[in-house]
């Protein structure tokens, strides 16, 4: 699987990513009439620079939406004159990495100092559309299938892309995904996308607290627009949770992360990370110039894909002394620990043990990302483990720390849109385990019972997404 | 059933067969359905002029894995095998049909490969499923422990329709045998509503093919190659494959983990071989997959040629290649192999062939 192209993240290392006080869906539409806003529960509309009739901003403005224009960085200055005149609501910039211009951040940070008026987002790409995948590949008069031993269901997820992306792009300057729509299949006659696949959609990006842009097909839009009542029952179904996501605004919310992911770049370390992000271990993922022992403090394990300077070496090996794990990965470099003997030499990894922690150093890479992930989990254990989920194979968990209020809430997605009851254990004690559903009224308490240190639970049927609030008081929150 | 020739191997494949596939159509249409359940993804792909026929078989198709599901699953603590397991030690236990079909069909696996395949290895299995998700590895007192309620001869099964364990901790894991009995199953509903040419996949581990697609006269599967050199593939014709590997090996230190058990030591069966196996029932193909990986090539060859319509190929990592049974027909990186070579002279032949390829 090709990785997202963040190399031109290299580019643009001073621009500084953020997460958003909630998830913001964007939906990509023709230069067209749409409905009005307040029917289709829609806020934000992206139309592709140039436009051919610019009068159409107005005229989607009118019907209550908020405009933004999607240019390529080469396009900029045009697109931000236009977006001047229209006064839009701002500018999503694509396609920076092959622009081919190396003063394309200076030109950027130019545009956003002079157009304060303007918000300004960067298009990563390498987005997926989220889906549990199937294995067949089918044409009209024939399947192509390749066997292989009982697999798990394979999810596409953007949890990995963004995490990674919220890393290498350190910055100001907010990043939003976005992907195509694959609408083979599917029975005769329904419309692809259908309303779980929006509603799936809608509620990762609400996980992965990112910005996403949806695109919105033609034949919906005219359908919508002309009051088709099967278009408008299938988007009946998804404003529940466009409502959803924007109720679960977080001012200073923190990744619960145990597991700490260094990287410079995404080409070694993507496919590990997207399948870290398929088994539910709880990550962050951050440059070596961003590490500080402070940082190191709210984690638990360290795996390291790039080379780190004497000073960040120093750093992971104080962690792992004070307990900490740490993984290098395909790791050839001299480290001080190196002059002590190690407790276990392998065909393919040696094992330090410095202090009350080890570090494990991998001397190839990732060959298979699906058995690393294994290996992770296994080597975390279950007292370093800090979400975990039972039963449930389809379904991804992310979870987020509102400092201030002493409540940590789970996200949870089921890809598979089936009703599944999920069994989930979260490291630390809590007060009140409470659930919320789009189109419901929130909350309703759940029972749970505290083990060992944890908290666990269970999430009745399941089907595509639901947030838990985990209320800690005074006594502590979800620990790594 | 045979074994069909694919001398391109590689990226091209996909290509190849793709565009073969599309050249040999007619006007033909489909539905494809998909369902995560038994732990994996059940597809259903149905051709048929009738669409909404063919959507409504696929749908009830995939109702019927659920429901079975609910039978045969050890994962949830309702399913009716679930309930056996809690309470067979005690007394014997009144079951469905088809919890007591698929149970009988294993102790038939169970006797021909002298006990290599066991339902009853629930116990051990289950020690290594925790390993394998992230737990730590048994002690070799928690093996012993669960190896002592191993054992399918004591499995009373007590005609018509119950069953008791002679075992005070005795638990059944129908994972080896239970996606091939519902590929069955589907396979008879599925003919029993009209439907003529589909395609019943379990995860890519058990593939049932319901007659062929219009203009050709099988379906083609690729087969799961370790070596990447061998390009195996399968034409399928109301008849199954199924392919066993176990998993992956850890890069930590210490023992691997693994989903395959050796019956007799209780730890992870250590192999470099895939194979793959075709019969006329899923239901055998998947018992025999795991029974055949487990026996390895050599006994695993002779037990194939004592069974009718049944054909088993092992691949390894390394570029060998065994092949076995009746009506094997084999033709690999474009070289046809005679059917039931001995595993030794076979490996050799396919051996040179890898590094030849190997060279090139």
């Amino acid at each position: 699987m090709k990785p997202p192209s963040l190399l031109c993240a290299l580019l643009l290392g001073s621009v500084a990513a953020c997460t958003p006080a909630a998830a913001k869906v964007f939906f990509r539409v023709d230069p067209a009439p749409m409905p009005a806003a307040e029917k289709t529960g829609i806020r934000d509309l992206v139309l592709t620079w140039p436009l051919l009739d610019s009068s159409v901003i107005a005229q989607l403005r009118f019907k209550g939406y908020r405009l933004w224009l999607q240019c390529e960085s080469k396009d900029l200055a045009d697109a931000v004159a236009a977006a001047d005149r229209a006064a839009v609501a701002g500018v999503i910039i694509t396609n920076v990495a092959s622009s081919g211009q190396t003063p394309v951040m200076e030109e950027i940070q130019s545009y956003t100092a002079a157009h304060n008026n303007l918000a300004f987002r960067l298009l990563i790409s390498g987005g997926k559309q989220p889906q549990m995948k199937g294995r067949l590949v089918v044409e009209r008069d024939g399947v192509l299938q390749v066997s292989s031993p009982s697999t798990q269901p394979w999810l596409d997820t953007n949890l990995a892309i963004v995490r990674l992306a919220q890393a290498i792009y350190p910055g100001s300057l907010p990043i939003l995904y976005d992907f195509h729509w694959n609408t083979a299949g599917g029975p005769p006659g329904a419309w692809k996308p259908d309303a779980e696949d929006y509603a799936l959609a809608i509620a990762e990006a609400d996980a992965a607290r990112s910005d996403v842009i949806i695109g919105f097909p033609a034949a919906l839009q005219r359908a919508l627009n002309t009051g088709d009542s099967q278009a408008w029952s299938l988007w009946k179904k998804v404003v529940p949770y466009l409502d959803f996501s924007p109720r679960a605004q977080m001012v200073k919310a923190q990744p619960v992360a145990g597991v700490g992911v260094i990287v410079d770049e995404t080409q070694a370390s993507y496919e590990p990370v997207n399948l870290m992000a398929r088994h539910n271990l709880a990550f962050e993922a951050i440059r070596p110039s961003g590490l500080t022992p402070t940082r190191l403090g709210t984690w638990n394990s360290v795996i390291v894909f790039c080379s780190l300077n004497s000073e960040t070496a120093a750093m992971v090996r104080d962690f792992a002394a004070k307990g900490g794990i740490v993984i290098f990965v395909n790791s050839h470099d001299e480290f001080p620990w190196h002059s002590t003997a190690p407790v276990r030499r392998e065909s393919h990894s040696t094992t330090y043990t410095i202090g009350s922690g080890q570090i494990v150093e991998l001397g190839e890479p990732v060959i298979d990302p699906e058995n690393f992930a294994r290996d992770i989990r296994r080597l975390l254990g279950r007292e370093r483990t800090t979400i975990a989920l039972w039963n449930s194979l389809t379904t991804l968990v992310t979870g987020y720390r509102e400092q201030d209020r002493h409540e940590t809430t789970l996200y949870l997605v089921n890809y598979a849109n089936q009703p599944d009851n999920v069994q989930v254990q979260v490291k630390g004690r809590f007060l009140r385990v409470r659930l919320e559903s789009p189109g419901e009224p929130c909350c309703v308490s759940l029972p749970f019972v505290a083990r060992n240190g944890f908290t666990e639970f269970t999430i009745p049927s399941l089907r595509i997404a639901v947030r838990v609030h985990l209320e800690s008081g005074e006594e502590g929150s979800a620990t790594k | 059933m045979r074994w069909a020739n694919l001398a391109l191997a590689g990226p091209s494949l996909a290509a190849v067969l793709l565009s073969a596939s599309v050249c040999a159509a007619q006007s033909d249409t489909f539905v494809h359905q998909k369902r995560y359940t038994m732990g994996t993804v059940f597809e259903i792909v149905i051709y048929d002029d009738d669409l909404p026929m063919a959507n409504a078989a696929a749908q009830a198709a995939l109702d019927e894995v659920v429901r079975l599901d609910s039978v045969m699953s050890n994962y949830k603590p309702e399913s009716e095998l679930n309930l056996l397991n809690r309470t067979a030690h005690f007394h014997s236990v009144r079951v469905s049909h088809e919890l007591y079909d698929v149970i009988e069909q294993s102790l038939y696996y169970s006797q021909i490969s002298d006990g290599q395949f066991d339902i009853s290895v629930g116990p051990v299995v289950d020690l290594w499923k925790v390993a394998l998700a992230g737990g730590s590895l048994p002690t070799n007192d928690e093996q012993a422990a669960a190896l002592r309620c191993v054992g399918y001869q004591k499995i009373e099964m007590v005609p018509p329709d119950q069953i008791e364990f002679h075992s005070d901790c005795m638990r059944l894991d129908l994972g080896a045998i239970g996606k091939g009995y519902a590929v069955d199953r589907v396979a008879e509903l599925l003919k029993t509503r009209g439907i003529h040419r589909a395609y019943i996949d379990a995860g890519g581990s058990t593939i049932y093919a319901l007659g062929a697609p219009r203009g050709a006269n099988a379906w083609s599967v690729r087969l799961r190659d370790p070596s990447g050199k061998a390009a195996p593939q399968i034409m399928l014709r109301n008849d199954s494959v199924s392919t066993s590997e176990q998993s992956a090996p850890s890069l930590l230190p210490g023992d691997s983990p693994g989903h395959i058990i050796v019956q007799d030591t209780g730890k992870p069966l250590k192999t470099r071989y895939v194979v793959s196996v075709s019969a006329l029932t899923a239901t055998t193909s998947d018992a025999l997959s795991t029974t055949l990986l487990l026996l390895g090539p050599t006994k695993g060859a002779a037990l194939t040629k004592t069974l009718q319509n049944v054909s088993a190929i092992w691949i390894s990592s390394d570029g060998q290649r065994i092949v076995a049974g009746d009506s094997a027909d084999f033709q690999l990186a474009g070289k046809k192999l005679p059917t039931s070579l001995s595993p030794e002279s076979d490996a050799t032949i396919e051996t040179s062939k890898a590094r030849k390829d190997t060279n090139q």
